[in-house]
């Protein structure tokens, strides 16, 4: 049945308002659903960065802590090490001062006849060598015959051997050093050394514990010393 | 051309004969041109939703910067106290050394002249003897 004009106006007029609802709606819907997105787009966005820069600055940080860190261990093993540098130079001055000592004590002859005896005997003694060559400083040389005749008697008595001793012409112990003698077996293949210089360094190294114990205090951090 | 126009009445129609009842009806111009607004305001709102989306970004960005700058003010902050302390104890540091190697030479002061005695006497004072394991030869 065909719809009069009226009819068809009605129609066209319900659908126009269909029309415009619907789109309404649907644009409702989406503007919806674009808040939505925003937000968790915006949201996410926000919380990725916020996380990023936060490790970026905790790093940063922590990398500070350390640095001073370093820092500070550095400046206290500098410290540490000058006062040990300070310690090593106050135990060069003593070594000094002893070899000092000496040589002002070997001026006096009476004094220095009276060492050199015993370091010719005591060498003497050590090398134990049929014929044994005695080596000194060249202005020492009448001295040091002396000392040798001396030790002669005594070096047989109390070895129960016989001995044959030169005295070096040849060579002679740096006439700068501070005294005493060396003894070489005949081939001069074995050594014993009694001179002054030698006796100080073995001496001042095998008392250093105690040299620096006497002179700097016994050290704190030795809790279980005996 | 067919978007949001249904004819409700028309339930079984095809395209083809939609079309020819368009054409011939005129009274349709109106429901043309209500389709064509209804198609504009979705574009519109589409476009919405897009410059949505990117203002979303926008905003995000400028949050994050703001925070990024905060977060740096701290930072800062933070480095220039740790490192203005370093001046201070560094001379703490040095104070402190300087009174241990004070005490070191007054310590040495005192104690060197004994020291250098028995130094002395240990280089000087020997008895001479043999070595303890020396036999003597047994006498025939």
């Amino acid at each position: 049945m065909a719809l009069n004009d009226n009819d068809v106006q009605k129609q066209i007029k319900h659908m126009m308002a269909f029309i415009e609802q619907e789109a309404n709606e649907k644009a409702e819907e989406i503007d919806a659903k674009s808040e939505e997105e925003f937000n968790i787009e915006k949201g996410h966005l926000v919380q990725t960065q916020r996380l990023k820069i936060m490790d970026y600055y905790e790093k940063k940080e922590k990398q500070i802590e350390q640095q001073k860190k370093i820092q500070l261990s550095t400046l206290r093993n500098q410290a540490r090490l000058k006062v040990l540098a300070a310690r090593d130079d106050l135990i060069s001055e003593l070594l000094e001062e002893a070899k000092m000592r000496l040589s002002r004590m070997v001026v006096d002859l009476k004094v220095y006849q009276e060492l050199l005896d015993k370091l010719v005997l005591q060498a003497l003694l050590r090398l134990l060598e049929p014929v044994m060559i005695v080596r000194c400083r060249p202005q020492d040389s009448l001295l040091v015959d002396a000392a040798v005749q001396k030790a002669i008697p005594d070096y047989v008595m109390v070895s129960q051997k016989q001995v044959e001793i030169k005295i070096d012409q040849e060579t002679f112990l740096p006439a700068s050093s501070l005294g005493g003698v060396e003894v070489y077996s005949n081939n001069q293949k074995i050594k014993v050394s009694n001179t002054l210089e030698s006796r100080l360094e073995f001496l001042s190294e095998q008392k250093m514990p105690e040299i620096r114990r006497c002179l700097f205090g016994a050290n704190p951090n030795r809790k279980f010393f005996v | 051309m067919s978007g949001i126009l249904h004819f409700p009445d028309c339930t079984g129609t095809t395209d083809s004969a939609r079309r020819t009842m368009a054409s011939q009806c005129q009274g349709i111009q109106p429901l043309l041109q209500a389709d064509r607004r209804a198609k504009d305001k979705l574009e519109d709102a589409k476009k919405r939703k897009v410059k949505r989306l990117k203002q979303a970004k926008e905003e995000a960005m400028a949050e994050t910067d703001q925070y990024k700058m905060q977060r740096d003010e701290q930072f800062r902050l933070k480095q220039s106290k740790i490192m203005g302390s370093q001046g201070d104890l560094a001379s703490e540091i040095e104070e402190q050394t300087q009174g241990n190697i004070q005490e070191l030479n007054r310590s040495y002061n005192q104690c060197m002249e004994s020291v250098m005695k028995q130094l002395l006497s240990a280089v000087c004072d020997m008895k001479p003897e043999v070595h303890v394991n020396y036999r003597l030869k047994a006498t025939s």
